[in-house]
C-alpha cells in the first residue's frame, strides 16, 4: 500500500480546520472552546482561554472590534453569534487573578521597546515571555497609551490600572517621559539587539515588511497604527505579537519568514453550509453585560462549525468517533507496524464500503476507497484477521460449488415440444419463447446467491418470463440460467486472489454462452460486473420489469405508503433508481423520499461484510436507517430486507409486491437462517433442473445421514450468532456415532461431540433416544489441539 | 488457558469408558504453539473442551493472535 498517498489523501480532509471565527480572529482565539466553556457554564475556564490566546484579556476583550463575528456562519440564520459580547460577560464573570508565574532567566538578549501603546506592551510581554531583558520608553507618564481613551467607555479606570500592573509584574523595565526621535533610535540601535517601535506616528515614512514587521532589512521592528494604518484594536496587539517573534528570530538568526503563513487574519477552506440549521435569533442582553444565563443561551447558538458532512451520514464514523484524517493516520499506523497489535483492525473491518462518505465530502475524499486498499494490503501481508470473513467466504465457495452454482441455456425446442399445442402456445408466453427458441444464448438470468436464497419460490416464475418477455422482443437471442454468487464477498474481504478466480469463472461462462447480456437482480451483483467485468454487458430486471411490464399476474394495488431505501452498492444507477421507482408506482403505492436517498443513500449494514466481522456495527446501522424512516420500507437487495426485517422494521422487496400474496405477512416475515439459505439454494437448484430442465437430479444433492436431527429454536438462534450451520453439527454427529468418538456424560445422559472441519472445530453435546437426537449446546474455536 | 471446572470432570471418553485427567495438550493456532493443561483420555488422547473455555479464553488468545 503506498502510505505516503494515503497520508496526502488524510491531509486533504479539512475536518481539523478552524471556522471563520476563529481564522478572522487576528489573535485566534479558540472560539469553539470558548463558547463550550460557556455551555457548560464554566466562566473561568472561558477566561482561561481568553488569557491563553489575548495580551491584557481583561482589556482588549471588554474593548475588541471583534473582526471574528462578521463572518460567522450563523449570521444567515438568526445572526452572528456575540462573540465580543460573550468575553466582556466572561470578564465580568470568569476573571480569576493569575498565579504568580516563575521568574524566566532573561538572558537571551536586550529589547528595547519604544511606546507603551497596544501593541508595544504586548510585544514587550510576549518578549519577557520569551526570555529578553525589555525596557520600555514610553514619552508619556503613563503605560496604556490608547487604552484610556476607553475609560468610562467599556472600561473602568480600577480594571485598566490592575491589568496594566502585568508590566510590572513581568519585571519590565520602563522609562516615562522618554521621547525618542530618530536620533534616539540610532543610539538605541546599537545599543540593543533589536528595537520595537510602537508610537503609532514617525517623523518619516518607514518601510514594514507587512508580514515580518522589520523595517528593511535592520534591527528595528514596528508595528501598531505604524504598520496597520487602521484603528483596529486588535489588529494593533496583533502586530506587536507577530512583531515580537519576528525579533526572536531575528536575535536567534532563524528564518523570519519560515512557516508563519497562519499568522494574523487567514482564509479558511471550511465553508460552514447552514441550510439545514434551524434560524435561531440571536440572545439580546437585558443589562450592560451578558448574565450568566444569557451568555450561556447565546453559546448554545453557536454551532461549533467543523467539516463533518461524511460524518453526519456514516454511522461507522460515528460508532468509532472519527474523522477521515484520523483514520488515516491511524491506517497508517496500523500498516507500518511489524511486532505488535494491529489495533486499528476492527475498525478497518467495520466499514460497510458503501462510498456515502464520498458522496458527502465536497473534496471527494474516499474513505470507501482507502480503507479497500487497505483491507487488500492487510490480505496480501498476512495480517487479515481469518475470522472477520471466514463465514462468508465459506458461504461464497458453496454458492459457486456443485451444491447451487450451475448453468443452462435455454431448454431446446426439441426438449420443450410437448408444450407447444393449442392453447397453451396462445396463452403461455414462455410457450411462446420457448417455441422461438433459436439455439443462441442472448441473456443469462443470474439471480445471485442471496436472492435465490430467499426468494427461492419466485426465481422459476422470473425464468419463465424472461423467456416469454426477451423472446417477444428479441428474436435472435435466447435466454439462458446462471447460478452462482458473483463474488462480492471476496471484494468486500479485499481477497484479490479469490475474486480474480471468480471472475474468470464468470468470464468463461460468459464466452461459452456467445457473450451473452447478463440479466441482474442484485444491487452487489451489478456493481461487482461492473468493477471487474466492464465487458459483459448487464441490466437489471427492474429495468426489464419496468420496460416490458410486469409479469402478468394478478397483482393487488397498493394503497400504503413506501420509503423506499436504495441499495448503497447502485447509488449510481439512476435508471436502476428510475424503474424501482416507475414499478412502484405503477402498483398505486406512494413514495416518501427519505432525506438519504438514491445516490445519497445510506447502507443498510450488510456491506463490506461487517454484518460478520462486527455485528454490533452492523446493528447500529441498521437502527440508524429504521430510525430515519417512517413507513414501510421497499428495498430491492436481499440482504436490505434481511437487515431490516431483523431490526424490527417492515419491510418489503420489491419482488414481494410483484410475486407475494399475503404483503402484511411478507412485511415481517423472518428471513431464513443461514443453514436454511444453503438448503435453499440447493433446493432451488434441484427444482430449477426438474422443472424446467427436466434433468431428474438423484437427491444426493442433500446431506443424509441416519438419525433425526432435532434442534430446538433457541438453539438455532445460538447457532445463528456463531455462524454455525446445520450441516456442520450434523457431520459432527454423523462422525461421533460412526466412529463412537465422544464423550458421556452418565448423570444427564447426553453425548459430546467435536470434529474438525476445515479450520473450525465444533463441538455438539446432544441426547440420544432411538432415532431422534435433539441437540442440547453447540460451540466453536479455531484453536487447533494436537490430539496425542 | 486453564479454565476447566469440576463440573467438566463428569465426561468420560465413551469409547474407552475412562475417566478424563488434566495432562499437557499442545494447542496452536496461526503463528502460535502453546502447551496448556487439559483434560483428556488417557487412552485415546481425545481432549475436552468446554464451552466456556472455547468462547472465553480460548476466544480471547485467538483474536490476540488473529491482531498481531
Ligand atoms: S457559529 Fe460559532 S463556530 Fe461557527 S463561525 Fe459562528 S462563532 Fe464560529
Ligand atoms: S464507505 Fe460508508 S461506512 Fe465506510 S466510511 Fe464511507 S460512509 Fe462510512
Ligand atoms: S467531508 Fe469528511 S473527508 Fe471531506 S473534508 Fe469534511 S470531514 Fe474531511
Ligand atoms: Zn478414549
Amino acid at each position: 500500500m503506498d502510505l505516503d498517498k494515503l497520508l496526502e489523501t488524510g491531509d486533504k480532509c479539512i475536518h481539523t480546520e478552524p471556522p471563520i471565527c476563529v481564522a478572522s480572529c487576528p489573535v485566534h482565539l479558540d472560539v469553539i472552546a470558548f463558547v463550550s466553556e460557556i455551555e457548560k457554564g464554566d466562566l473561568k475556564k472561558a477566561y482561561k482561554l481568553m488569557e491563553k490566546r489575548i495580551p491584557f484579556a481583561r482589556l482588549i476583550g471588554s474593548i475588541c472590534d471583534h473582526p471574528c463575528e462578521n463572518g460567522c456562519s450563523r449570521k444567515d440564520a438568526g445572526g452572528s453569534i456575540r462573540i465580543s459580547d460573550l468575553e466582556k460577560a466572561v470578564v465580568q464573570f470568569g476573571y480569576q487573578p493569575q498565579k504568580k508565574a516563575l521568574e524566566l532567566p532573561k538572558n537571551k538578549g536586550q529589547v528595547a521597546v519604544i511606546g507603551a501603546g497596544l501593541s508595544g506592551m504586548t510585544a514587550a510581554v510576549d518578549l519577557t515571555k520569551k526570555g529578553y531583558m525589555v525596557t520600555l520608553y514610553e514619552k508619556s507618564d503613563r503605560l496604556g497609551g490608547r487604552i484610556w481613551k476607553y475609560e468610562g467607555k467599556g472600561l473602568e479606570k480600577g480594571l485598566i490600572e490592575e491589568e496594566l500592573q502585568i508590566i510590572e509584574k513581568q519585571g519590565i523595565k520602563v522609562n516615562f517621559n522618554a521621547n525618542i526621535d530618530h536620533s534616539g533610535l540610532k543610539e538605541l540601535e546599537n545599543e540593543v539587539d533589536a528595537v520595537y517601535l510602537g508610537t503609532g506616528v514617525w517623523e518619516e515614512v518607514l518601510k514594514i515588511d507587512s508580514d515580518t514587521f522589520q523595517i528593511e532589512d535592520t534591527s528595528v521592528f514596528a508595528g501598531g497604527r505604524l504598520a496597520n494604518k487602521n484603528d483596529s484594536i486588535i489588529a494593533s496587539v496583533n502586530s506587536g505579537r507577530r512583531a515580537a517573534i519576528s525579533i526572536d528570530r531575528y536575535i536567534s538568526r532563524v528564518s523570519l519568514t519560515a512557516s508563519r503563513e497562519r499568522e494574523g487574519v487567514f482564509e479558511t477552506p471550511l465553508n460552514y453550509k447552514v441550510d439545514k440549521e434551524p434560524f435561531i435569533a440571536s440572545i439580546e442582553k437585558k443589562n450592560k453585560y451578558y448574565s450568566e444565563n444569557e451568555a450561556i443561551m447565546e453559546a448554545r447558538r453557536c454551532m461549533k462549525c467543523q467539516c463533518r458532512d461524511c460524518i453526519n451520514g456514516c454511522t461507522h464514523m460515528q460508532t468509532f468517533n472519527i474523522s477521515p484524517n484520523a483514520y488515516v493516520r491511524q491506517i497508517n499506523h496500523n500498516e507500518r507496524i511489524i511486532l505488535g497489535t494491529h489495533y486499528a483492525n476492527k475498525m478497518i473491518n467495520s466499514c460497510t464500503q458503501c462510498g456515502l462518505c464520498k458522496e458527502a465530502c465536497f473534496l471527494d475524499i474516499s474513505m470507501k476507497d482507502v480503507i479497500h486498499e487497505t483491507r487488500e494490503s492487510m490480505v496480501e501481508k498476512g495480517k487479515m484477521p481469518l475470522s472477520a470473513h471466514d463465514f462468508a467466504l465459506k458461504d461464497m465457495k458453496f454458492s459457486n460449488s456443485k451444491k447451487f452454482s450451475m448453468v443452462r441455456k435455454q431448454p431446446s425446442k426439441e426438449a420443450s415440444k410437448d408444450l407447444f399445442y393449442y392453447p397453451v402456445l396462445s396463452y403461455s408466453k414462455y410457450a411462446k419463447g420457448l417455441f422461438r427458441g433459436s439455439g443462441k444464448t442472448g441473456f443469462l438470468f443470474y439471480p445471485g446467491c442471496q436472492l435465490s436464497a430467499t426468494h427461492s419460490e419466485h426465481i422459476g416464475e422470473i425464468y419463465k418470463y424472461l423467456v416469454g418477455t426477451m423472446k417477444e422482443n428479441y428474436i435472435e437471442g435466447d435466454v439462458g440460467l446462471y447460478l452462482g454468487c458473483c463474488g462480492a464477498p471476496a471484494d468486500w474481504a479485499g481477497r484479490q486472489d479469490l475474486m480474480g478466480e471468480n471472475t474468470q469463472n464468470i468470464k468463461k461462462v460468459w464466452e461459452e454462452n456467445d457473450q451473452p447480456t447478463f440479466i441482474l437482480a442484485c444491487s452487489s451483483c451489478i456493481s461487482i460486473f461492473e468493477k471487474y467485468l466492464p465487458e459483459i454487458e448487464v441490466v437489471s430486471l427492474w429495468e426489464i420489469f419496468d420496460q416490458y411490464g410486469l409479469p402478468q399476474r394478478n397483482i393487488k394495488p397498493g394503497r400504503r405508503v413506501l420509503n423506499i431505501h436504495d441499495a448503497c452498492a447502485t447509488r449510481h444507477h439512476s435508471n436502476v433508481h428510475k424503474s424501482i421507482r416507475n414499478i412502484v408506482n405503477s402498483l398505486s403505492y406512494k413514495i416518501v423520499e427519505l432525506d438519504y436517498t438514491k445516490d445519497k443513500t445510506k447502507c443498510c449494514g450488510y456491506g463490506g461484510l461487517v454484518y460478520y466481522a462486527n455485528r454490533d456495527q452492523a446493528t447500529e446501522f441498521i437502527k440508524d436507517r429504521i430510525n430515519e424512516s417512517s413507513e414501510d420500507l421497499l428495498v430491492y437487495c436481499a440482504m436490505c430486507k434481511d437487515l431490516f426485517v431483523s431490526g424490527g422494521k417492515r419491510t418489503l422487496h420489491i419482488l414481494d409486491l410483484i410475486y407475494g400474496t399475503n404483503l402484511d405477512g411478507l412485511a415481517n416475515k423472518k428471513m431464513p437462517t443461514l443453514s436454511e439459505r444453503h438448503y435453499n439454494r440447493t433446493k432451488l437448484k434441484m427444482n430449477l433442473l426438474n422443472d424446467i430442465w427436466g434433468e431428474k437430479q438423484g437427491m444426493d444433492m442433500m446431506n443424509h445421514v441416519d438419525f433425526n436431527l432435532i434442534i430446538p429454536d433457541d438453539i438455532m438462534a445460538i447457532m445463528e450468532d456463531r455462524y454455525i450451520l446445520v450441516e456442520d453439527i450434523q457431520q459432527v454427529i454423523d462422525h461421533a456415532r460412526k466412529n463412537d468418538e465422544c464423550f458421556f456424560n452418565p448423570e444427564m445422559n447426553q453425548y459430546l461431540a467435536r470434529l474438525r472441519l476445515e479450520n473450525v472445530t465444533y463441538w455438539v453435546q446432544f441426547e440420544e433416544k432411538d432415532k431422534d437426537v435433539t441437540v442440547k449446546s453447540v460451540y466453536s474455536h479455531r484453536m487447533e489441539i494436537v490430539e496425542e | 488457558m486453564n479454565g476447566q471446572s469440576d463440573k467438566d470432570i463428569t465426561w468420560v471418553c465413551h469409547k474407552c469408558n475412562q475417566n478424563l485427567a488434566l495432562k499437557k495438550v499442545k494447542v496452536r493456532y496461526l503463528e502460535g504453539n502453546f502447551e496448556v493443561e487439559l483434560m483428556k483420555c488417557t487412552k485415546c488422547n481425545m481432549v475436552y473442551i468446554g464451552e466456556d473455555l472455547a468462547l472465553g479464553k480460548m476466544l480471547e488468545v485467538e483474536k490476540g493472535l488473529e491482531d498481531k
